[in-house]
């Protein structure tokens, strides 16, 4: 049975002692997941290092990850296994987007886009080019 | 025979109470997001205990929200379910 389609939100602490091409790889595979079982990853945002409140197993630092996608719901279950299986994600939190939370990133869309225009619109008036002050040969110092 | 109810004391009706309202309804917000982790810190006691809505005086719909968001973000090690407070 075919799953609509639903816009899902993914937040994974993944271990900090990685280089950013691991790390790469670690967001890659879990976006091969998505889209092995019929989703779209929409956007991924790295917030970096991060100090823990708590200590997770025995870390006091992780790499934050933040993924938004679209996917049927048959696709949650093998993508909580695969963050399972992979050794290198402490922890994760994926959560469906709920009507107000979707209104709330439809607002945020909007705003962003209308800023983007306002920025484009008021950029300056490229200066006009300036006429010589003084003409060149002319007005010879009198002596 | 008819009882008669005490009168009010003056006190209560020359000090109107001042009706504190919520700021999420103020803002009209409409999701309280848990990965806003330094607007949901002003929620939280040093301790890392959640504030009652009586005191914050959040309404009942957006505490509830706000409560969600707090969990989520505690989940995520953003902010600690009991800290170090100076006792």
């Amino acid at each position: 049975m075919d799953n609509a389609q639903k816009i899902y939100e993914s937040t994974l602490i993944i271990n900090a002692s990685l280089d950013d091409a691991q790390v790469d790889g670690v967001i890659a595979r879990a976006h091969d997941v998505i889209v092995k079982h019929g989703g779209a990853v929409t956007a991924t945002a790295k917030w970096g290092r991060k100090r823990l409140s708590y200590t997770i197993n025995k870390k006091t630092n992780g790499f934050y990850v933040n993924m938004e996608f679209t996917a049927p719901g048959s696709a949650l279950t093998p993508l909580e296994r695969a963050y399972q299986l992979d050794e290198m994600i402490l922890r994760t939190l994926t959560i469906a987007l709920d009507r107000k939370a979707l209104a709330a990133r439809a607002k945020a869309q909007a705003a962003a886009q209308a800023a983007a225009a306002a920025v484009q619109a008021e950029a300056p008036a490229p200066v006009p080019a300036r006429e010589p002050l003084f003409k060149e040969g002319a007005a010879e110092k009198k002596s | 025979m008819m009882t008669t109810r005490k009168p009010r004391r003056d006190k209560e009706n020359q000090v109107p109470r001042k009706k504190r309202t919520c700021r999420f309804c103020d803002a009209k917000e409409i999701y309280i997001d848990y990965k806003d982790e330094k607007r949901l810190q002003r929620f939280v006691t040093e301790q890392g205990k959640i504030i009652p809505k009586r005191i914050t005086g959040t309404c009942a719909k957006h505490q509830r929200q706000l409560v969600q968001a707090i969990k989520r973000a505690r989940h995520l090690a953003m902010l600690p379910f009991v800290s170090d407070a100076i006792r």
